[in-house]
């Protein structure tokens, strides 16, 4: 006789497997952005200093950005276990528990979403708000409502914005020396101006095809289309993400701004794939909108998200006086993830009923009202033609 | 509607390591033990100690719904009244007899010469008589579903197997694929139906060759391959897969019964020569077992035995940190002592190192066991519910259409018990109830 031990059922687990777990996911995770951050360091290091406007040390600048801000976001969590966790005695113990809560993620993604000129106690700053405020004070990686980089990257959006222009902003050593751009980013120059004009949107950075590739100003990371959609690839292969939450919101986010475009007179295709090439929207959707502690956890309940933040996103950049709709409505969309998560728990298992019916209408009409609001006002605030001499200045 | 399709994952079978032994015949166990419950039901036990009893003679009583003899598996003397490790995870009394190892028949066990002039209702009533229940693993007294008012087009074999390491069904059909078209022909006269179905995995290729020549003689047959998916064996998968139609309740309200492929072959048994349901095959395997094979045994042999015939356990092995599964590993229960008797739900015994530990983070919330769940439902939201002890929340989120298969557990990447979560939340619905 012998005795064996206690289990439940099913005794055989895909996490056991070596090549599976939660521990994987986040390392292709991490893996995902690397094409952002080997691009970042191309355009804003590696290509500044081939055009001899930067020293070859201030070449690593962006990669060290960038880890540094991984870096400050694992003390922070550190120092909060040493002083919070009574079960921590070791260094070992420290850093075992630091990797099952993935503790460097908020800074690097926070870094990345940075202007390059930001300075590093501006960093740090959002860093606390990201790790301390968003994350660990919610209970730590798993129980966060909102997703710490992006409260981190509001903090300094609200109060620190003008302390990053002074010290350099986002344009790099070779884009501050080009008139043309005059310190705007793509949608900064729209919100200013109001005008959906290729010549002043499009034309002072190149072509579409720059927006694409991702040589345009913008914050550190987050440019380049390119690099965004083979992240996408690969975090979809893997399994990281779901494929239809970024196609999805872009999508939403195209259609809606076409039709605000015809709305204003500007029936041009340039316009819509101007919207979705232009500010964080691809690394917002690819990297934020897909974030699984905060997004609602069942395949339909992502779609709606995914809905609803394409409907905020044109709503906050087209009608909002902020340039970029993007974090805001991912912030605001998460309030809501619960709430969704918990309807469309009910209307994905009974399908179309009478239980279910008013739940998917009220949704529908939700979205709708959402939409044609912001159609409706953006169609009162934009216009196709050029109209004060003051823009010219900008490509003249 | 397009939301509701059944669906599965892939998971790896591990069948070939019971494979590779024939399948061994062990009929003649010094003791075996008559485990007096059947589902959830105590059976009536009507033998004495001291009783000689003989093979297929009544030694107990299943009463009230569900009504059928569970009948002696070998010949000998009730030597005692013993309490045992059941399948079901708890100790239940069982009549322990003797075996005489002389093999006498009780007299209601005779070649049937009119089989072509039974009725529906005789070979239903057979069935009682046989106390034929569905040997897939539920156990439910095969005689009911017959009973059905509705009227029934198909009657589908489940010979699919979907869970990892068993191969019990695979064997049997090797062994007798002769008997298993018999078997389906009668159940579908009991059935009253034209069609008859025999649903297999499409890498179970020896099936299909087996039953594909003998085909010939049985009209309205036809085999069905489904997908390596888990869970495919699920009733409802194939009940959908085959007819197009879903239902609520029971198959018999899309026109089908399924039964097990091993059901079938006692029903040829029950019906040729009046042998009740008296043995069954059984897989011992796992990486935890020397040999792994599968025993054609009685019901009520010890599986110590069996596992000693099938060299034992691995000596590396720790029983404190290994899993001793009744049933297969997705949906089985762990048994912690080795004294498991065979019944005629237990299908397989899997003896299984625990994986080494791992440190595991919280949830992330990936919404992978949302994706898996073949009923669609979300289990994190039902854990939720659960721990606020909503059950107005869990009624809506249908945990009661859980089926308890497992996928949820096995593709969480953090480990988690969330299809426990899901089955406590089902147990407070009924409670509730």
């Amino acid at each position: 006789m012998a005795r064996f031990a206690n289990g439940k059922a099913p005794f055989l687990r895909k996490a056991d497997e070596k090549t599976y777990g939660t521990q994987v996911i986040m390392r292709d995770f991490l893996i995902g952005l690397l094409p952002l951050i080997g691009f970042a360091w191309y355009k804003n290091g590696i290509k500044v200093y081939i055009e001899g406007n930067a020293t070859f040390l201030e070449m690593f600048y962006p990669i060290i950005f960038i880890i540094l801000g991984g870096i400050i976001s694992m003390i922070i969590e550190g120092l909060f276990f040493i002083i919070t966790d009574k079960e921590i005695r070791s260094f070992k113990s420290l850093m075992n528990r630091l990797s099952l809560s993935y503790a460097m993620i908020p800074g690097i993604l926070l870094a990345m979403i940075l202007p390059l000129y930001t300075p590093i106690w501006v960093l740090i700053f959002g860093c606390i708000m990201a790790t301390l405020v968003a994350k660990l004070l919610f209970g730590g990686f798993g129980y966060n409502i909102f997703n710490p980089a992006l409260i981190g990257y509001a903090a300094i959006a609200f109060t620190l914005m003008g302390v990053i222009n002074r010290a350099g902003g986002a344009l790099n050593g070779s884009e501050v020396l080009v008139d043309a751009i005059a310190g705007a980013t793509p949608l900064s120059t729209l919100s200013t101006t109001n005008v959906l004009s290729y010549q002043t949107l499009v034309a002072p950075y190149g072509s579409l095809w720059n927006f694409f590739i991702g040589t345009i100003p913008g914050a550190l990371a987050e440019t380049s289309a390119l690099a965004c959609i083979i992240s996408f690839v690969w975090l979809s292969a893997r399994k990281v993400i779901k494929w239809f939450v970024p196609v999805i919101y872009i999508g939403t986010v195209f259609i809606l701004s076409w039709l605000i475009g015809i709305i204003s007179g500007q029936t041009g295709i340039w316009f819509p794939t101007y919207s979705i090439l232009s500010g964080g929207l691809m690394f917002g959707a690819i990297f934020m909108a897909t974030e699984p502690v905060t997004t609602p956890k069942n395949p339909l309940g992502k779609m709606v998200f995914a809905l609803f933040l394409g409907v905020f996103t044109v709503l906050f950049r087209f009608v909002g006086q902020y340039p970029e709709g993007v974090a805001t409505s991912i912030i605001f969309m998460n309030i809501f993830s619960m709430p969704i998560d918990k309807w469309t728990g009910v209307i994905r298992t009974e399908g179309v009923t009478k239980k279910t019916i008013i739940k998917i209408v009220i949704l529908v009409i939700l979205i709708i009202a959402i939409a044609a609001y912001a159609l409706f006002k953006a169609s009162s605030i934009y216009t196709a033609t050029i109209e004060l001499p003051l823009i010219m200045r900008g490509w003249n | 509607m397009i939301l509701h399709k059944a669906k599965g994952t892939r998971i790896e079978g591990k069948k070939s390591m019971s494979k590779a032994l024939p399948l061994h015949e062990y009929l003649n166990p010094p003791f075996v033990f008559i485990p007096l419950l059947q589902q959830a039901t105590p059976l009536k036990r009507i033998v004495e100690i001291g009783d000689k009893v003989a093979i297929g003679q009544v030694v107990a009583l299943r009463e009230g719904f569900g009504a059928m003899p569970i009948h002696a598996s070998v010949s000998g003397t009730v030597t005692a009244i013993k309490k045992v490790w059941h399948a079901s995870g708890r100790m239940v009394e069982a009549i322990e007899i003797q075996n005489d190892n002389q093999n006498r028949m009780d007299e209601s066990i005779r070649v049937q010469t009119d089989i072509s002039l039974l009725s529906r209702n005789d070979l239903i009533a057979k069935m009682q008589q046989a106390g034929l229940s569905g040997l897939g693993g539920a156990g439910f007294p095969t005689y009911i579903k017959y009973q059905t008012k509705c009227p029934i087009d198909v009657v589908i074999i489940n010979a699919v197997e979907c869970e990892p390491y068993i191969t019990c069904d695979f064997m049997l059909i090797n062994a007798y694929p002769e008997k298993l078209l018999k078997g389906l022909s009668y159940l579908m006269r009991a059935a009253d139906a034209k069609k008859g179905v025999i649903a297999f995995k499409t890498y179970n290729t020896d099936i299909k060759k087996n039953l594909e020549p003998l085909l010939v003689n049985y009209p309205g047959i036809e085999l069905y391959e489904v997908k390596d998916i888990y869970p495919a064996g699920w009733e409802k998968y194939i009940v959908q897969k085959i007819t197009k139609k879903t239902y609520a309740g029971l198959p018999a309200e899309a026109g089908a019964i399924v039964d097990n492929s091993a059901t079938a072959i006692v029903f040829a048994d029950v019906v040729a020569e009046n042998i009740p349901l008296i043995s069954r095959v059984i897989t011992i395997s796992g990486e935890g077992i020397k040999n792994p094979q599968n025993f054609f045994v009685p019901l009520g042999t010890p599986v110590k035995e069996l596992i000693q015939l099938a060299g034992g356990y691995v000596e590396s092995l720790n029983p404190m940190k290994a899993w001793y599964i009744a049933g297969g590993p997705m949906t089985g229960r762990a048994i912690l002592i080795d004294e498991l008797v065979v019944n005629d739900t237990l299908g397989s015994v899997i003896v299984k190192p625990m994986p080494d530990e791992k440190h595991h983070p919280a949830c992330l919330g990936c919404g992978k066991c949302a994706d898996a769940c073949p009923v669609y439902l979300t289990p994190t939201e039902i854990q939720r519910a659960l721990e606020s002890k909503d059950s107005q929340a869990i009624k809506e989120l249908n945990a009661q259409k859980c089926m308890q298969c497992g996928l949820c557990s096995y593709v969480c990447p953090s480990h988690i018990e969330i299809s426990d979560y899901v089955a406590k939340a089902k147990e407070l619905l009924r409670k509730g109830a």
